[in-house]
């Protein structure tokens, strides 16, 4: 096995391994993680094949840069939107007054659509 | 091509500004700047519209003066320009929705909503498969903070829409990364000419067509969309309703109808049209039971996409050029008339008070023109004549009638037409229920009524340009 296949092969694993951890857990910090491997894979293959040619290709290795500057924005986004949202869920459950209230309201809505 | 980077400059530099500018602009002048600048790049791709119809044919643009192959090329295709012209008259309406109705917006809409029409300016004149993959995470990130503006509730939903985002950029990545292995090119003309049908070609096609189906909300990946289109701000759900989802779409197209090799487009395209049935009819038969108003249009979105994949998938597997008109025409009317809703759903909702669709009882007397607007626009959904849906449907209708064995695909298309024709009757039914009127709790926006009105009335305006728009487009759609 040539060295391009085994890092193609290793690429398309961390890939299929993201994958398997984004489809697996329901964590959404575990998920952005499992996000985060999948585009490993994907820069590993990028990578590996601007490997296939000598000397090796200078544009993919751009694409991979740039790749990753995007990854890096979206990460912090996603962190920043996750914590907040944590956030927000502990907050509603230390007020109980206001959520059951909601949840009473709600019902009586549905009380009065059900109405003939 | 002067022009449509002046569209597309515009946007972004205004995007820049309103950011460096933060706090020091009231939110006032940070609106009437969003809307100025939407209506000069409105401007701009009026005359590139013009510039491509002289030229009858597709402009090309080397960036940096790169020979090909290596440049980043952008093009201007008669298609584009009418998507350019399309997304800054998108962005005037709402803006003014946004800017002027009594809902109002944080100072942070104008910066992400101008960021949104650069992002998808860039999206509509790309011609390079990496460049239109940094498009697609732009417009991603944007809607996704666009949709967090709703405040603490709208978190969730806007974390789950940005991971779902991220992992269908991510697939349309590697898709790009074996294309580019393979012919060592990411041109899309360039590519039209290279390409086979070998394993690598199938897999990577296959890869990025998931991805983008992901990201455009295509049955069966569909789930994620009415929970961000629903927990949005009125004036985003429009926004992302009637355009985001078209930027994938759009790539979609263009992989297919370009890139791809032709047989293997005639073998995957009966299967995206068969998902584009059950998109109409499982979408429909979900807005039908939605009890929420807005749920309710946000799957509708989900069911007219049906129609766009459909006329996607017949494109691919007959490679008749009609198809292109038709998928573009219901693109177009699809935008128009879903701003509408959301506008009208988001106006009916605040002056009612209540979310949902049972609460609409006498709405004909209380909010009339808002409900007067939703049923003109559904109209339009169900393909009434003399609206754009019906033109668009038309066109899609035409050569499976005229050969009795694509008569299966012309009974999907009947059966789309009436399930939203049952969810727009429902809404409407509701409505003129005089006898229990559900009381407004604040006096009818007048303005934001007629705002949303005035994309209903577009959509039937299409008709009367209908043959123009038909010639335009089938012309060189590319």
């Amino acid at each position: 096995m040539s060295g391009l296949q085994l890092y193609l092969i290793l690429g398309a694993a961390v890939f299929l391994l993201g994958l398997h951890g984004l489809l697996m857990t329901t964590d959404s910090i575990r998920r952005l993680i499992a996000v985060n491997l999948m585009g490993a894979g994907i820069f590993l293959i990028m990578v590996a094949l601007a490997g296939r040619i000598s000397p090796p290709d200078p544009v993919l290795h751009a694409l991979v840069v740039t790749g990753l500057v995007v990854a890096i924005s979206a990460t912090a986004f996603a962190l920043r939107l996750i914590t907040a949202a944590a956030r927000v869920d502990s907050g509603q459950s230390a007020v109980p007054d206001k959520a059951s209230r909601l949840a009473s309201k709600s019902e009586s809505d549905v009380a009065e659509d059900s109405r003939p | 091509m002067t022009y449509a980077l002046v569209s597309l400059s515009i946007p972004l530099l205004s995007a820049l500004a309103l950011m460096l500018a933060g706090a020091r602009l009231s939110n006032r002048n940070a609106g009437i700047m969003a809307i100025v600048t939407s209506l000069l790049s409105l401007g701009a791709a009026w005359f590139c519209l013009l510039d491509v119809a002289a030229a009858n044919q597709s402009i090309l643009l080397n960036l940096g003066g790169w020979e090909n192959g290596l440049a980043i090329r952008l093009r201007l295709s008669p298609l584009s320009s009418l998507l350019l012209l399309f997304t800054a008259f998108m962005h005037v309406l709402i803006g003014i929705y946004a800017g002027f109705s009594r809902r109002g917006v944080s100072r942070d809409f104008w910066t992400l909503s101008s960021l949104l029409h650069g992002s998808l300016a860039a999206l509509w004149l790309s011609a390079d498969l990496f460049n239109l993959y940094i498009t697609l995470e732009l417009l991603g990130l944007t809607a996704v903070a666009m949709v967090a503006l709703a405040g603490k509730k709208a978190y969730k939903p806007a974390a789950n829409y940005l991971i779902l985002s991220l992992v269908a950029s991510l697939f349309y990545l590697l898709g790009v990364a074996l294309v580019y292995g393979r012919y060592g090119s990411l041109d899309v003309v360039l590519l039209g000419l290279q390409t086979q049908s070998d394993t690598t070609t199938r897999i990577a096609l296959l890869v990025m067509t998931a991805g983008l189906m992901l990201k455009a909300a295509l049955w069966p990946l569909h789930l994620w969309l009415p929970a961000a289109h629903a927990n949005a701000p009125t004036a985003v759900s429009a926004l992302l309703s009637g355009l985001v989802v078209k930027g994938p779409i759009f790539i979609l197209w263009l992989l297919w109808s370009e890139v791809a090799p032709v047989d293997l487009a005639q073998q995957i395209g009966p299967v995206l049209a068969v998902a584009g049935m059950i998109a109409l009819v499982a979408g429909g038969l979900s807005a039908m039971r939605s009890p929420y108003l807005k749920t309710l249009v946000a799957y509708s979105t989900v069911a007219q996409l049906g129609y766009a994949m459909m006329a996607l998938g017949l494109l691919m597997a007959w490679q008749l050029p009609q198809m292109h008109v038709a998928l573009w025409l219901f693109v177009i009317a699809h935008g128009l008339a879903k701003a509408t809703l959301f506008l009208a759903a988001g106006e009916m909702q605040t002056t009612l008070g209540t979310k949902r669709v049972s609460g609409l009882r006498g709405a004909t007397q209380t909010v009339p023109v808002a409900m007067f607007a939703f049923a003109v626009a559904g109209g339009s959904l169900i393909g009434l004549p003399p609206s754009g849906g019906f033109l668009a449907k038309w066109v899609l209708l035409e050569p499976m009638l005229s050969s009795p064995q694509n008569w299966p695909w012309a009974f999907g298309v009947l059966l789309g037409t009436l399930v939203s024709a049952a969810y727009i009757f429902r809404v409407v039914a509701i409505s003129f229920d005089r006898a229990r009127i559900n009381p407004p709790d604040v006096r009818p926006d007048r303005l934001g009524h007629w705002l949303a009105l005035l994309p209903a009335l577009m959509v039937w305006g299409m008709a009367l340009i209908g043959e123009w728009l038909i010639e335009f487009l089938s012309g060189g759609g590319v």
